[in-house]
């Protein structure tokens, strides 16, 4: 078994496990018809994820597949950015909790220059984009220099940015100051509505909701690849994510590197809230909605911490948040999707156990006896 | 003013005791080196499940279901990260995020998305003779847990740092090697600390539906978990600091609540938001100002091996 394999292997064998695990629990939460049913539910999953192609097939007209890869691909980029903003700070040794509190502060800076600063689109999208990585990125930054230079545990620094920005964002700024006025002069939640020039374009016309958002998530994800993997800097990235005793020993500038990650590690999630904003609400929504940013802790540690692993991640998770809302109509509850996910991330963490499993089939070594996966212990609440 | 105060200190008791039992959790398993960040999720499942044992046995009784669902869910962490090793902020995350969808779903399909019933309360305790004095009268008419609260943070104090089990549970945490070497067991010592952690967890999320409310809501802990986090590290991961820093929380959040009820026009000066960011801002600023310094527990979030050194 290859490295690359043995790295993976355990993040693919867990999502796999959680969907049976789920898949066994609308099973048995059904009086009769359990397996018939989770079977359906699990179909209705994947055609509101990846495209309803039976019904395509039997000549429904083509917004059948594109408005759930729409969808998907929506909520794909938004777990990418935020995926790849956990997973850019982990690689330097930092636990960014706080893309949650950076996302809410990137979505108002884009939503803020989207409406008050007129632009011709050429100019717009790029400065509303460059707005939120930069209030992203600052929000993330006070993070950094506290553990910089004051040795405040990131942490806790980024828990507490998350609720002041949250509570700053949506109990003052957007019931407050920034608040939209609609026509008649009526207010209406959220913030004023963006110009034109700022939306980001979408990419199959009115009937999907899929926008340029998307592909600017996978090449963000291929930009950190290379920038992690390419180039000096990331390598030093990486070395002081490895061990910064090391890393100062070898000459190289620990504070600078670690700094720097965090800081884009913000801008990322930041860019998460401004493709929200821009591709899809058109304001700063009265509140985010979903969790993304928590969300791209587990993608990330399900995607190994790997960008292209948090983009495969994120495109799963997706495509299943987008197909979980069709569930409901077989009357399985729309919180599955999360308890998948919730799921996942939690046989990720017993990476070892995957291991020990996987080594003793390969090859008998002398490794402790394999207990049965954690499934079993679970407690369903 | 005296009226004003009692007021005030009457809120904090009421509010302090799910953050302090949840700080203290936090602060027992991380002295003993397996980090705590699935205090929420153990505190939505003990509220959780405390509510719902409510609804067929005496209250009481259910506090005590609440607080073993919540060390349940601190085995499953046992269970990764002194049995396997594993990552314990990603065992604890991964926590968070199955009490969280796992919560809501059954919440959402047994009893509808607005919480469960009513339940019965914890009875209060009237304190004869202290209710009519004032000020301290604000001791009086509270449950046991209030009680609880103010007692237990001295005794864990006196344990941690009196006991021989507390010197072990102390040193398993900075220096596991050392403990393994006077033949005592460290995956046996970190059990007993997180097993504890999340019956402290669970007690908290059980104060919360039995005391505060009536019942479980959805957003039920909302992020009391994390504060208590805050409020361990704010106090140095001892048991006294925590319990003051929980208790500063407490009191700041009854006295925004206070404020906002007592005079609105103060609202007009400073946004409501503001005011619910206050707190937060000020853990920032305080621990800006006192720096980390050598409190963390030294081998905290390192799995245990015998065999390396």
């Amino acid at each position: 078994m290859g490295e690359r394999t043995r790295q993976a292997l355990p993040s693919v064998l867990s999502v796999l496990l959680s969907l049976v695990v789920c898949w066994l629990l609308i099973a048995l939460s059904r009086d009769t018809e359990g397996f018939t049913t989770a079977t359906a539910a699990y179909l209705q999953m994947l055609w509101g994820g990846v495209g309803d192609w039976p019904r395509y097939l039997e000549g429904a007209a083509a917004t059948v597949l594109t408005r759930p890869l729409g969808e998907a691909a929506m909520k794909a980029a938004l777990l990418t950015f935020t995926g790849l903003s956990v997973a850019v700070a982990f690689k330097v040794g930092l636990f960014n909790i706080g893309a949650q509190g950076q996302m809410i502060l990137g979505a108002l800076a884009a939503a803020v220059v989207g409406a008050h600063v007129a632009l011709p689109a050429p100019l717009h999208i790029p400065a509303a984009l460059l707005g939120a990585a930069l209030a992203g990125g600052a929000w993330a930054g006070i993070a950094a220099a506290l553990r910089l230079y004051r040795g405040v545990h990131e942490v806790i620094s980024t828990i507490m940015l998350n609720w002041v920005a949250l509570r700053l964002v949506d109990n003052w700024l957007v019931v407050g100051p920034l608040r939209g006025v609609a026509e008649a002069g009526a207010s209406i939640t959220g913030t004023a509505e963006i110009h034109p020039t700022a939306q980001l374009p979408r990419l199959l016309g009115d009937v999907s909701r899929l926008n340029l958002g998307f592909v600017l998530a996978v090449l963000a994800a291929v930009a950190v690849w290379a920038w992690l993997t390419r180039t000096r800097s990331g390598f030093e990235t990486r070395a002081v994510g490895l061990g910064d005793e090391a890393a100062r020993a070898a000459g190289i500038p620990v504070a600078r590197r670690a700094g720097f990650a965090m800081t884009l590690a913000g801008a990322l999630a930041g860019l998460a809230g401004a493709v929200l904003v821009l591709g899809t609400e058109g304001r700063y929504p009265g509140t985010l909605g979903a969790p993304y940013g928590f969300d791209g802790i587990a993608i990330a540690l399900i995607g190994n911490n790997h960008p292209l692993g948090v983009g495969a991640a994120a495109l799963f998770f997706g495509v299943l948040r987008a197909g979980g809302t069709r569930m409901q109509l077989l009357d399985v509850h729309k919180s599955f999707p999360e308890l998948i996910q919730g799921l996942a991330l939690l046989f990720v963490a017993g990476r070892l156990i995957w291991l020990a499993v996987l080594r003793k089939r390969n090859a008998p070594a002398p490794v402790p006896a394999a207990p049965p996966a954690p499934a079993a212990q679970v407690p369903h609440a | 003013m005296l009226e004003i105060i009692h007021r005030l200190l009457f809120a904090t008791l009421d509010a302090a005791p799910a953050l302090v039992f949840a700080a203290l959790g936090a602060v027992l398993s991380e002295r003993a080196g397996v980090v705590a960040v699935g205090m929420e999720g153990m505190m939505r499942t003990g509220a959780f499940c405390a509510a719902v044992a409510a609804l067929v046995m005496p209250t009481p009784l259910a506090v005590g279901m609440g607080m073993l669902a919540g060390a349940g869910l601190a085995a499953v962490h046992g269970f990764l990260c002194i049995r396997w090793r594993s990552d314990q902020v990603v065992s604890g995350i991964a926590l968070n995020l199955v009490a969280l969808a796992g919560g809501t779903f059954l919440l959402e399909t047994h009893f509808g998305p607005n919480g469960t019933p009513p339940i019965q309360q914890l009875s209060t305790w009237e304190l004869p003779g202290l209710s009519s004095v004032p000020v301290l009268g604000a001791l009086s008419g509270h449950a046991a847990p209030t009680y609880l609260a103010l007692v237990l943070p001295l005794l864990l104090q006196a344990m941690l740092t009196r006991t021989p089990l507390g010197l072990r549970l102390r040193a398993v945490g900075d220096k596991p090697h050392a403990v393994a070497t006077l033949g005592l067991s460290v995956p046996a010592l970190r059990w007993g600390a997180v097993l504890g952690s999340g019956l402290l967890a669970g007690l908290g999320g059980a104060v919360l539906s039995t005391t505060v409310l009536d019942r479980f809501e959805q957003h039920t802990p909302a992020g009391l978990g994390f504060m208590a986090l805050a409020a361990m590290v704010f106090g140095r991961w001892t048991p006294m600091g925590a319990f003051l820093a929980a208790a500063f929380f407490a009191f700041g959040n009854a006295l925004r609540i206070g404020l906002a009820s007592s005079s609105p026009a103060l609202l007009d000066l400073v946004p409501q938001g503001v005011l619910l960011a206050l707190p937060y801002v000020l853990t920032l600023l305080v621990l800006t100002l006192q720096g980390q310094r050598n409190s963390t527990p030294a081998a905290l979030g390192v799995p245990y091996e015998q065999e390396s050194r």
